[in-house]
């Protein structure tokens, strides 16, 4: 097996031999690279792909822990602006939403989701499904992470526990990450 | 003007390279941290820096594309760059090359892969010497490989020019000041032309000549791109295990 540094436009393979898999595309008759990084051919699907050691937009799969910014609230999900991947905080997602189902947000019953998340809360969660992207909360670090007063839009601060609003007193309830109000992700 | 003014001299030019000679290039890929990807270049008097960032949200929104992500190429040159201070801020000269760069290296980015997202490429003239747009273009292209854009192949820039009748590969800065003409040309490796123009007056062989001419510099051009790449990558190799990406 061969594993060869290539950049973007150098011939991986032919395409009689191979597929075009990740990282490539077809120019003729020859496999092209589209990154700067190592060969690596899939014997089992005959496939050439690329595996990039450039500093790349980072793939979404099942199991990354995502942070990103409630921007929706339906009856039964909420739906999250993600912000960037862990480990990839200085590479910002361009656009992209996802859901959290009820029955995604932790172990035990859900009555009302307004009870554990609110609007612009900023949350951490793990992809659980992709496309469309479905993502959960159920893990003790993973749920909000900062969130605002539903009276007077104020950052919660925690306090014994509870989420307190330092101007109005309010006090409301959310499916807490162990990371609240920390400012970094763990 | 001196009269007597010669641009060679036993054959040899006023910066003693030969005719089809390229000045020094010197490049180097990741010089910036805070950018996605980067490059600094230097080409004989020229020295550019090029940052890549993205792809990443557009804004202002209403620029996006649906379909594809949109291309950004700012060009600009530094006051200090010149020897007579330059006014900052763009002009219409810098936004003529910034057009011309964008459309140099569009071709070979796979927008679509990035809908609604934009790449912006910016270019700095620290130091200009002559063919600051090819300096341009050849770091932008490596700054984009760095920041890991798909891209069909890198984009390789060179300039000819005519000087006493006589067609040179680079011209510095004299030779494109006084001299007959300057032809710019971007290319793939595969010899896709993406870049091409050209003042002063060239005949149908001469521009056939300095075609051939700038592609030979590009195709020079392209194997020092291509070391910096490899260069930049293997010195990762070791300590990028330990360090993540942030």
């Amino acid at each position: 097996m061969q594993c060869s540094f290539v950049i973007p436009g150098d011939v991986v393979g032919s395409a009689e031999e191979f597929v075009t898999g990740d990282g490539t595309y077809l120019k003729g008759r020859s496999i092209r690279s589209l990154t700067t990084g190592i060969t690596e051919i899939d014997q089992k699907n005959r496939s050439a792909n690329v595996v990039s050691k450039a500093n790349i937009l980072p793939e979404l799969s099942v199991g990354d822990v995502v942070v990103g910014q409630i921007t929706n609230m339906r009856d039964k999900m909420a739906i999250v602006a993600l912000a960037f991947k862990k480990g990839y905080e200085s590479r910002p997602i361009p656009r992209t939403e996802a859901l959290i189902y009820v029955s995604n947000i932790r172990n035990t019953y859900v009555k009302d989701i307004n009870q554990l998340f609110g609007p612009r809360d900023i949350v951490k969660a793990k992809i659980i499904k992709e496309h469309p992207l479905d993502l959960s909360t159920k893990d003790e670090d993973l749920g909000v992470i900062k969130a605002y007063c539903s009276r007077c839009a104020t950052a919660l601060r925690l306090v014994d526990g509870k989420l307190e609003c330092p101007d109005c007193g309010n006090v409301e309830t959310r499916k807490l990450s162990t990371d609240y109000g920390l400012g970094m992700i763990r | 003007m001196d009269e007597k003014l010669s641009f060679f001299k036993d054959g040899i030019r006023l910066d003693g390279r030969r005719p089809g000679e390229l000045r020094p290039v010197k490049i180097e890929a990741g010089v910036l941290k805070r950018a996605d990807g980067s490059c600094y270049i230097e080409m004989g008097g020229n020295k550019v820096i090029a940052a890549v960032y993205g792809p990443r949200e557009v804004h202002p929104r209403h620029l996006q594309k649906v379909s594809r992500a949109i291309v950004r190429y700012r060009y600009n040159m530094a006051s200090f760059s010149v020897e007579e201070r330059k006014r900052p801020g763009p002009d219409r000269r810098s936004h003529e090359v910034s057009k011309v760069s964008r459309e140099a290296l569009e071709p070979v980015i796979l927008t679509h892969y990035f809908p609604r997202s934009v790449i912006d490429i910016f270019v700095e003239i620290l130091q200009a010497d002559a063919g600051t747009r090819t300096a341009g273009i050849n770091a932008a292209s490596v700054a984009l490989a760095d920041a890991g854009v798909p891209m069909k192949c890198l984009v390789s820039s060179c300039a000819a020019g005519k000087v006493d009748g006589q067609i040179i590969l680079d011209p510095m800065k004299d030779e494109d000041n006084f001299g007959e003409g300057d032809m710019p040309l971007a290319m793939t490796p595969d010899g896709e032309v993406t870049l091409l123009q050209a003042d002063g007056r060239f005949t149908v062989e001469e521009t056939r000549e300095a075609l051939e001419t700038a592609r030979k510099g590009c195709e020079q051009i392209y194997e020092i791109q291509k070391k910096a790449l490899i260069d930049r990558y293997s010195r990762l190799e070791e300590p990028e295990e330990e360090g993540s990406n942030v």
